[in-house]
């Protein structure tokens, strides 16, 4: 697992049932967006993360919908199981 | 294409004023990046960034954000690939596997990195190698043409000194002054009329016993006085110290030193204990009597094993 993809997995499991979008994944991890979308897909193509639209109207709200992730329980165990055996310091 | 894309213009969320031609550069930059993004995610990642870019402060930023999704759109086609030759592969099963290699850079994308490093330092090993050839052509002197001057001549030598002729001064005659007396008349004296004294017998010597004086009885001990600084500094001697002392066997006059012992510190502390003998003396005794006198005394510095 490459350290970018910590990197991704540390941003949610500050607070493991939030709901991210890509922007707040970036804001967190310090990723360049050629490299966070990437690997946001590949962890929800792997049942890592789930995704779904925010429930707005995008017209009305005068914006894009954004695409929001998080963490599925399996997910979430695995990382924690990754975090463990690596150890937290290693993204200090 | 999602309903919202089809907008021309996306307002930032941070409600800073949109500039122009960069916001619709980096929009464009997306949708053409979406458009390069497999079938299936195309419409999802273009709402998704555009939502993205929306959200994200200052200008620059944006069309960072564009350049990277462009990027982004190029390594998920290359993964969406592999994965479905893999999946074909496997049978249909783990459609996606290839995402499990989480780590896994794309042979693509690898190889474009390497070629731009390789490039790079080309350019830079081109770069220096001209700048280098550059300052060293500037860097040649002209040619240099020596030539020998002329020596110099001596300065002229300074004019002789006149000759300087001794002359030995003729010794000079001495004449007495001539003194005029007042004439007295006769050449004779006269001498007041006193009776002459009478003859008294010469007074015959008694002899004197005189026993000297010297440190007595209570006198301090030398090695007390021995300055500290000498013992470290290792020096010894002996000084000489003149004392005068009264018949009560105190100083009756400030001591001095009659021979120095060679170091100034020993000199000193000779005089200290001399000075702290006072009424410890021995007084010098004629026929038996003390009396006030002046001797002198050795101290003897000397360091012990």
């Amino acid at each position: 697992m490459s350290l970018q993809t910590l990197k991704v997995l540390e941003a949610f499991l500050e607070e493991p049932t939030e709901q991210l979008s890509g922007a707040d994944v970036q804001k967190r991890s310090g990723l360049a967006s050629g490299t966070l979308y990437p690997i946001l897909l590949r962890l929800e193509s792997a049942g890592w993360f789930t995704s779904r639209w925010e429930a707005i109207d995008p017209v009305s709200a005068g914006r894009p919908r954004r695409r929001l992730y998080r963490l599925t329980s399996s997910g979430l165990a695995r990382a924690s199981e990754v975090f463990a055996s690596f150890g937290r310091g290693v993204l200090a | 294409m999602s309903k919202y894309a089809e907008r021309e213009t996306i307002t930032p969320a941070s409600g800073e004023r949109p500039c122009t031609w960069l916001d619709r550069t980096a929009q464009q930059l997306i949708r053409h990046a979406a458009r390069h993004a497999p079938q299936a995610l195309s419409e999802r990642l273009e709402e998704e960034w555009l939502a993205d870019l929306a959200a994200r402060a200052g200008a620059l930023a944006r069309l960072r954000l564009a350049i990277g999704c462009r990027w982004a759109a190029q390594v998920i086609a290359h993964e969406q690939g592999a994965s479905a030759l893999a999946g074909a592969a496997a049978g249909g099963h783990k459609v996606m596997s290839t995402y499990l290699q989480f780590g896994s850079t794309p042979g693509p994308r690898r190889g474009v990195v390497f070629i731009l490093i390789a490039g790079l330092h080309v350019v830079l090993i081109c770069g220096f190698a001209a700048g280098l050839s550059h300052s060293m052509v500037t860097s040649i002197p002209p040619t240099i043409i020596g030539r020998f001057l002329p020596e110099a001549p001596p300065p002229p030598l300074p004019p002789p000194l006149p000759r300087v002729t001794l002359v030995t001064p003729r010794p000079i005659d001495f004449v007495p002054p001539e003194v005029l007396l007042p004439p007295t008349g006769e050449n004779t004296i006269t001498l007041p009329s006193h009776a002459p004294p009478a003859a008294t017998p010469p007074a015959v010597p008694t002899p004197v016993t005189r026993v000297p004086g010297g440190p007595g009885k209570g006198f301090p001990n030398t090695d007390d006085f021995y300055p500290p600084s000498a013992i470290r500094l290792g020096e010894s001697g002996i000084a000489a110290v003149n004392v005068c002392v009264a018949d009560n066997g105190a100083l009756s006059a400030d001591p001095t030193i009659a021979q120095s012992s060679g170091s100034a510190r020993l000199d000193a502390g000779a005089l200290k204990l001399a000075r702290a003998g006072s009424g410890h003396y021995r007084a010098t005794t004629e026929n038996g009597r003390p009396v006030r006198s002046c001797y002198t005394f050795r101290v003897n510095f000397r360091l012990r094993d």
